[in-house]
């Protein structure tokens, strides 16, 4: 969105403001107010790392410092006597089949929306449209209630199938096909390619950064999700890792200030992701501005 | 949807060939197009519209948790399940009433200070800084991860004893033990502003409310335990809709910034004339999202504080969770959810009308009545 | 041109026909054909406290199988109550689970149970206020598998720097109060009790009060008996010689307990296991609760093994159900798990063997059980909730507004 400004014929410009050779205090306070933020920000993460290596004692009763007293793997030992490797295991896969299930099907149906021609698309993108409006909220007990009746809950398949179901990527992947300039297609299409060729070999190459993108936000989106899990199955074999170690805090285990414990599983869980966030980072940083300040 | 564009040259004057068009043509065209589609139709359908009908069926009846829903011997109830928690008085109602108050607070506290703080950094930022990436990096990174992880960060650093209440010890201020914590905060500034005393109330605030609630519950403010659990989220969310802002203002093109200030404008003046309005749709688009979500918290209170202290925590998604799956009240939890779904679609609805683009809003509508008289002359016309 | 509003109920149609499609592989199997007992399958839901006590299970049902031949695969719950409503939505319950003496008349009323006590023969064997606990409507439904009750744990260390000896044990609530506040030192309350009916309700009890009457047909909250306890607790809360467990940033009286942040507790026997697990180095004493203006009382928690009304495999279930509360079974169960038996032949051996649990084991004879009405759990959570803000609150108020929430759910 442009702002339009009233074109006045071009005067001598001003001076150059006085300001600029006294001390820059606008951008010193700027700094002062970022890295102020960013201690706010860092500090957490940092307090996670370090308590993970105390002990009970030490965490609870030195909370601030950054200095393990002694330096102790003893919790990463605990966490490993609990079924945390299980738990990282089963992330891994129902965040693999989430994630290429995803991005497959939404390539798919985006395409198909943006690009195909049947009858129906405009009321089906309606439809999606319509379900990206549905607050996840109202949907956490019927899901369970559909698992039951399909008879697939608490087994593997409850865990990832119905997290493939995604509208929003859906119309990302629309929004992006459409920016797609059709004269190539035309062109392959003129060669003779039928069109799931056309899709395959020539748009979807094209479609590389919006694929990344989805792929990220598609396995962020699953490694972290936590109310689908816990409605999906009950199985102490299906737990994955934000179900597991939500039972650290809320469970059996959840009892005593077990900090290291706790922050030392926080931590690991996070690890993957923060490993694809920093090697994928201005992807997450496109995916997070996609369909929001478009012209 | 844009139509492809004819391409140059013209596509009739090539002969068609045989199997290539076939599978070009528009019959091959609509089959493909089903095809591709269909899986994540059938995905969505399945697990998005199917649940909300039966949800909603589920509010309709008084199934308890045993067998299927849609069986025979399930009873009907009609809309009684709303009324319990909307109209008729009773702890279910009160329930409810308590949980949507929370949030109510939660959501009139996190979404300013969100959309705020995520504004401020982006502005900042945004401005001739060294080391964005860094910054950039370090206020998104909260969002990228799982709320579990954060959540048990944040039970420890809010401990009576935690880090939190240790750095408040060095200024002197003796910290709340937040989590277990139920005043509320506006009561306590009423207490220290002098207007009231918390041990007793004033009755006028006490005798009687609406909905079930007396006028001095639903003034309380959030409590502690919900002030602990607002600057859990701000501080979560803030960065992502940082970036939103930031992709905002990078989009503003160069040559107007310079426009501005060849013409001479002052600072406030080139923010309140270029950036402003080029904020206007993210700060829309930040809003909502943060309406949507607010409403919907859940996994902080599953985690951290599983409504207490005293309900004070308690969300109107939290409490759809446990009255379906630990009390067995199915159809309460259903209607629960759908009420807070029309809560959520009614914020939003008036949220775009109140935020909506009066010029632009103006313009759609001159454009809309120039439209209708040129059809409405058209038609007169034969010569079409 | 098609109107778009039509074309998008088209388009809905076409998917949910889809979808329905697809799901209508699923469906319910209402009846449930019964396996034949000998070669049964059958799954087990507990609750455990701990590996200590999955293994003790474990044994048992071991030991089950092999005289049985029938299959048994024991299931440890995270989150009980949310995995059996889970199980019963899904028509795929467990056919033996755990099940908490509050949670009985919710089980029983939505008709998830299968009552088999009248197929067992000893029942006179089993405390008859617990097995009380487990009937609904005069329904017995199933067996209690053991039993805690509340006591008082004096920390020894604590005690004696006070001053105090053992003739100063408290028995009324006066010198309980005096005690509390003698020991009451800047970083030692004298005495923490958690903030829930299920501690609270002790008071209650000894004051004569509770929450229903004898036979559970009337709400009787609102009561002069059960104010005078809100009043005592309200008092000492506000003198500072009694706190809640959140107060001194404990999970639980246990830990603050165990951490010296209370010299006195009150807790069941469960809390022996815990001290031993994460506080072995503190010594204490367990003596009865203190009585009240109406004499000794205190609270009791009992588990029974339930049977689900939809298993296919009832003989089986009950088969195993009645094993593991038999004499054998219980005593190794009650060994190392800290809870005690139910079978009153089985208290002498174990005092036996545990004599400083005697004050538990003695409790059950003035023990009042959990509230039995179905709902009553979100109207006791809402109790609870208000038990928070006592040291300033209203006691008259929580008991009113208790009564008014209650009453709809008693009688008839």
């Amino acid at each position: 969105m442009t702002a339009t400004l009233e074109t006045t014929p071009v005067q001598t410009p001003a001076p150059a403001p006085a300001r600029r050779r006294r001390f820059p205090v606008g951008r010193f306070l700027a700094y002062v107010v970022l890295v102020a933020f960013a201690v706010v920000y860092l500090y957490p993460f940092l307090i996670q790392i370090v308590t993970s290596f105390k002990t009970n004692s030490d965490a609870t009763n030195s909370p601030l410092s950054l200095l393990p007293d002694p330096v102790t793997t003893a919790a990463f030992g605990r966490l490993f006597d609990t079924d945390f490797a299980l738990w990282g295991f089963n992330s891994v896969w129902v965040s693999v089949l989430v994630t290429l299930g995803r991005v497959f099907l939404c390539s798919l149906a985006g395409y198909a929306l943006a690009r195909l021609r049947f009858r129906g698309r405009s009321a089906l993108f309606t439809a999606v449209l319509a379900v990206m409006a549905v607050p996840s909220v109202v949907l956490l007990i019927p899901k369970f209630l559909v698992l039951n009746q399909l008879g697939i809950y608490d087994t593997p398949v409850a865990l990832f199938l119905p997290l493939v179901a995604d509208a929003a990527g859906v119309f990302i992947m629309k929004q992006f096909f459409e920016s797609v300039p059709a004269s190539i297609e035309e062109a392959a299409r003129i060669d003779g390619a039928g069109t799931f060729r056309i899709f395959w070999s020539v748009v979807l190459p094209m479609a590389r950064p919006a694929l990344i993108t989805l792929t990220i936000l598609s396995f962020q989106a699953s490694w972290n999700e936590l109310p689908h899990f816990i409605v999906a199955s009950q199985d102490r074999d299906l737990y994955t890792l934000t179900k597991g170690v939500a039972t650290l805090t809320t469970g059996q285990l959840g009892s005593g200030n077990q900090f290291p414990l706790t922050l030392g599983a926080a931590l690991l869980m996070t690890l993957p992701v923060a490993i694809v966030f920093f090697v994928f980072q201005r992807y997450f940083v496109a995916g997070a501005n996609e369909g929001a300040v478009k012209g | 949807m844009t139509a492809a564009p004819a391409p140059a040259g013209g596509l009739r004057t090539r002969p068609l060939r045989g199997a290539g068009a076939a599978g070009a043509s528009r019959a091959g065209q609509g089959r493909a197009g089903w095809a591709f589609a269909t899986p994540q139709a059938v995905l969505i359908g399945l697990f998005v519209l199917i649940p909300i009908l039966m949800a909603f069926w589920v509010s309709l009846t008084d199934w308890r948790g045993r067998g299927s829903p849609f069986s025979g011997t399930v009873g009907f109830v009609g809309f009684d399940n709303y009324a319990a928690i909307l109209t008729e008085p009773g702890l279910a109602r009160q329930d409810f009433m308590t949980s949507l108050r929370n949030n109510a607070w939660y959501v009139l506290l996190v979404v300013p200070l969100q959309t705020a703080i995520a504004l401020g950094l982006a502005l900042v930022l945004n401005s001739r800084i060294r080391a964005k990436g860094f910054f950039r990096t370090a206020f998104y990174f909260p969002t990228v991860t799982s709320s579990v992880a954060i959540s048990l960060v944040f039970i420890f650093l809010f401990t009576g004893g935690g880090a939190v209440n240790a750095l408040l010890g060095v200024f002197g201020i003796d910290g709340p033990n937040w989590f277990s914590d139920s005043r509320g905060l506006l009561h306590l500034a009423g207490d220290g502003l002098g207007l009231w005393d918390s041990a007793n109330p004033p009755a006028a605030l006490t005798d009687g409310g609406p909905l079930g609630l007396t006028w001095w519950d639903w003034l309380s403010g959030p409590s502690i335990a919900l002030a602990a659990l607002i600057l859990l989220v701000v501080w979560t969310s803030a960065g992502g809709y940082m970036l939103m802002f930031l992709a905002a203002l990078q989009d503003v093109p160069a040559d107007v910034r310079e426009a501005a200030v060849m013409d001479g404008a002052n600072r406030w003046q080139r923010f309140r004339a270029v950036t402003l309005p080029a904020l206007r749709p993210a700060l829309f688009l930040v809003t909502t999202l943060g309406l949507i979500g607010t409403w919907q918290v859940f996994d902080q209170v599953y985690l951290i504080s599983q409504g207490n202290p005293a309900k004070t925590t308690l969300t109107p998604a939290y409490l759809s969770y446990t009255s379906a799956f630990e009390t067995g009240q199915w159809g309460r939890a259903a209607a629960m959810s759908f009420v807070l779904f029309a809560i959520i679609v009614v914020l939003t609805t008036l949220q775009r009308f109140l935020m909506r683009d009066k010029d632009a809003a103006a313009e759609k509508k001159a454009a809309r009545a120039v439209a209708r008289r040129r059809t409405s002359t058209t038609f007169f016309h034969a010569d079409r | 041109m098609r109107s778009p509003i039509r074309r998008s109920a088209q388009a809905a149609v076409a998917v949910a026909a889809l979808s329905l499609a697809a799901a209508c592989g699923g469906g319910f199997d209402d009846t449930a054909e019964q396996q034949e007992s000998g070669s049964a399958s059958l799954t087990m839901l507990i609750a455990s406290s701990g590996d200590a006590e999955t293994q003790a299970v474990q044994a048992q049902v071991d030991a089950y199988e092999q005289e049985s031949g029938n299959t048994v695969e024991v299931q440890v719950a995270a989150d009980l109550s949310q995995e059996l409503a889970q199980g019963f939505a899904g028509g795929n319950p467990p056919d033996v689970f755990y099940l908490d003496a509050s949670r009985l008349a919710d089980q029983a009323d939505a008709g998830n149970l299968f009552p088999y006590v009248d197929q067992v023969d000893d029942v006179d064997d089993f405390y008859p206020n617990l097995v009380d606990a487990f009937t609904y409507q005069d329904t017995q439904y199933c067996l209690p598998k053991d039993f805690s009750t509340l006591a008082l744990e004096i920390n020894d260390a604590a005690w004696s720097a006070a001053g105090l000896t053992e003739a100063d044990y408290p028995t009324t609530w006066d010198q309980l109060a005096s005690v509390a506040q003698r020991l009451t030192t800047g970083e030692q309350t004298g005495l923490v009790i958690g903030d829930t009916r299920d501690r609270v309700g002790a008071l209650m009890v000894q004051a004569g009060g509770w929450f229903l009457n004898g036979d559970g047909t009337e709400a009787t909250v609102d009561t002069p008996e059960n104010l005078e306890a809100l009043q005592y607790l309200q008092t000492n809360l506000a003198a500072g010689s009694f706190a809640y467990p959140s107060a001194v940033d404990a999970g639980w009286g246990g830990e603050a307990f165990g951490t010296g942040k209370a010299a006195m507790t009150i807790e069941g026997n469960w809390l022996v296991g815990a001290m031993e697990a994460d506080y072995p180095d503190v010594g204490y004493t367990v003596v009865p609760l203190p009585e009240g203006p109406d004499g000794p009382g205190t609270l009791s928690f009992t588990n029974c093994l339930a049977v689900a009304a939809d298993s296919d495999a009832q003989d089986a279930a009950v088969d195993l159900a009645t094993y593991l509360t038999g004499a054998d079974a219980m005593t190794a169960l009650t060994q190392d798990t800290g809870v005690l038996p139910s079978r009153q032949s089985l208290a002498d051996a174990y005092l036996e063997q545990f004599p400083e649990r005697q004050a538990y084991v003695d409790g059950a004879e003035y023990a009042q059980g959990p509230v039995n009405a179905p709902g009553a759990e979100q109207v006791l959570l809402d109790f609870d909730s208000q038990l928070g803000g006592l040291a300033t609150g209203d006691p008259e108020a929580v008991l009113q507004s208790t009564q008014t929430n209650l009453e709809p759910l008693v009688g008839g």
